[in-house]
């Protein structure tokens, strides 16, 4: 194990992370929330995992939110991936449920009133529906592809326990709003899929994600075939890593190209736990989502 | 292609640089607006020119010294399109830390936090950046770097930055030369969008967006003051840019440590009017840098020599200079 594909990445994982128990995006950097889930879903039922819950669960603040980093003051798509890591430890507590308040009350600022005034009544042109509501980065900005996806991951994995309206409601806007964004090759860009007049491309990294976050929906198909065509394509390790995690969630077979001397594609150690996630044996599953 | 480190530090040898460290040069400090600035235009019609001498020549005609500093060369490395020109070319990077190394600097780092792109390694990989000697010891990917808050960023109590943006003593925004569809040109100025951290604000930084692109240019410069612009004008972009434009040579290399002043000419030899890009009126009304001709010393080539047109987008035909 310790030698083949997955053992050396969690081999690195276990090497690379902090004393506080969190990881950063590269070695001897600061604790980051988001490596720290991935690391954690990674290495699910090992101590280490463990600890990173520990510490993922002290950054949470009163509103319910957490920080991307140790004390900074910036709030906003942390939540969804702790929501989901909680989920996955069946971590279905107090913080759990100012997180799933906070999620459901965080809306992207595209779709406030005025905004969807203005263009209803055709002063601007914001090419996409702005009545569908999404998730931002931040608290104050625009919703984007990623913090939707992720967004929806974790109100999936809520709502098979907790199938409350107000979860039905926000997924099924936030699934349309994905669809509503999806570019003309069927992939996906980070934003809309059209900007002052022009097509905009997609990305093998964001389609991925928005894969993840469409499970279940039967107009994913085409996008996966993309998706498939994508993989041996794309330069990108983080696209690959991405890309398999969702190609698997979709049910396709994904070929198998790991080997123990395969190292990681890239000193992230982002990149090193979505690997190790992506692999045959890896703990992708824990992203599965069932329709909502 | 390898390029080889020679190809990028053809200088004059050490004669050229003991001239150089014997002469006294400004500190590296961006120039109030109450003297002019020094800009300088360089000539280079291509890629596989001398780049080092020209990138030494603007930085002795510009006075800056560099001796003992910690130095961050911040390219402009947005995407990868191999059919245009969206990043800072490899060779003016290379040149510019060679260049940097040489003049005495005691740290030269390289580091890009680009805008909406989720793999930094790989952007740099297809940019070809990693054939610079020793890249990956040099490189910081600005975007998971550890961070600090600073106070005030517009209307933001604070923001937070890179630690190794912070802690530089000069920050080079190694600039593209390009229309954008936003803000009119992307130049030396808005190249520091690439100090803000996507781990803390997303990709894209929209957070930028929604204080503004024109205050957040201003901010952002404001706080990195202590800079020195070099904008790759060899082979610009026009049109619909920074991303989906297209190429237009323009052979030059622009210089100095008035990044407003620096923005100002590239917009002139773009042949659009300075005064007329939002960024750099309230760069010019809060006295961050000089803006009117008459208050920049033109040094190297006229600007009248190498001006080229830019294609605008419909939306910014007003901007054209007459």
């Amino acid at each position: 194990m310790a030698d083949s594909y997955l053992g050396v990445r969690l081999d690195i994982l276990r090497r690379s992370q902090n004393p506080d128990g969190g990881w950063s995006y590269y070695n001897g950097k600061q604790s980051w929330l988001e490596p720290t889930f991935y690391g954690a879903l990674a290495l699910h039922g090992d101590p280490a995992a463990d600890r990173a819950w520990s510490l993922v669960k002290s950054w949470q603040r009163p509103d319910g939110s957490w920080p991307p980093t140790a004390g900074a003051s910036v709030s906003g798509w942390g939540a969804a991936l702790c929501l989901t890591l909680a989920r996955v430890r069946g971590e279905v507590d107090g913080t759990y449920l100012k997180g799933l308040a906070y999620l459901l009350k965080t809306v992207g600022t595209e779709s406030e009133i005025w905004r969807r005034a203005l263009a209803k009544f055709g002063l601007v042109d914001p090419g996409r529906n702005l009545s569908l509501k999404g998730w931002p980065w931040n608290q104050g900005t625009s919703s984007w592809v990623e913090p939707t996806a992720h967004s929806l991951i974790a109100l999936k994995k809520t709502f098979a326990l907790l199938p409350a309206p107000e979860l039905t409601e926000r997924i099924r806007s936030g699934e349309a709003l994905l669809l509503d964004v999806r570019c003309k090759d069927g992939g996906w860009n980070y934003g809309s899929a059209w900007a002052l007049g022009e097509d905009q491309r997609s990305y093998p990294e964001t389609t991925a994600l928005a894969l993840l976050g469409l499970q279940g929906r039967p107009e994913a198909g085409s996008s996966v075939d993309l998706a498939k065509r994508w993989l041996p394509e794309t330069p990108s390790s983080l696209a690959r890593a991405w890309i398999t995690i969702a190609l698997r969630l979709h049910g396709v077979t994904v070929p198998d190209t790991t080997s123990p001397s395969k190292g990681p594609g890239s000193p992230d150690l982002m990149v090193v736990a979505l690997e190790a996630l992506g692999s045959p044996d890896g703990n992708y599953g824990f992203l599965k989502t069932e329709k909502a | 292609m390898k390029i080889k480190r020679r190809d990028f530090f053809p200088l004059a040898g050490a004669g050229l640089l003991a001239g150089y460290a014997g002469w006294e040069g400004a500190r590296s400090r961006r120039n109030s607006s109450a003297s002019p600035s020094p800009v300088v235009v360089l000539k280079a019609s291509s890629y596989s020119d001398d780049l080092a001498q020209r990138i030494l020549q603007g930085v002795r005609e510009c006075g800056l010294d560099v001796r003992g500093q910690k130095v961050l060369l911040k390219p402009n490395l947005v995407e990868f399109d191999p059919n245009t020109c969206i990043n800072t070319d490899v060779s003016v990077v290379a040149a510019a830390y060679e260049v940097f190394r040489a003049l005495g600097a005691a740290e030269v780092m390289i580091g890009e936090g680009p805008g909406h792109r989720r793999d930094t390694y790989s952007l740099v990989e297809m940019a070809r950046y990693r054939e610079i000697s020793k890249f990956d010891d040099l490189f910081v990917d600005l975007n998971r770097d550890d961070v600090s808050p600073v106070e005030k960023f517009a209307d933001r109590a604070e923001m937070y930055f890179p630690n190794t943006a912070l802690r530089a003593d000069l920050v080079v925004s190694l600039a593209k030369m390009k229309t954008h569809h936003w803000a009119g040109a992307t130049l030396a100025m808005k190249n520091f969008f690439g100090l803000v951290p996507g781990s803390v604000y997303g990709w894209p930084k929209n957070e930028l967006h929604h204080i503004g692109i024109p205050e957040s240019i201003v901010e952002l410069n404001r706080i990195f003051r202590r800079s020195f612009g070099i904008v790759d004008g060899i082979v610009g972009m026009e049109g619909n840019g920074p991303i989906q434009g297209t190429p237009k040579p323009a052979g030059v290399l622009v210089m100095g440590s008035d990044l407003a002043a620096v923005d100002a000419t590239c917009c002139r030899i773009m042949g659009i009017d300075p005064a007329k890009i939002e960024y750099l009126r309230m760069a010019a009304d809060g006295e961050l840098g000089n803006v009117e001709e008459s208050r920049i010393e033109q040094r190297g080539e006229k600007v009248s020599e190498v001006r080229t047109n830019f294609a605008l987008i419909d939306s910014f035909r007003g901007l054209r200079l007459s």
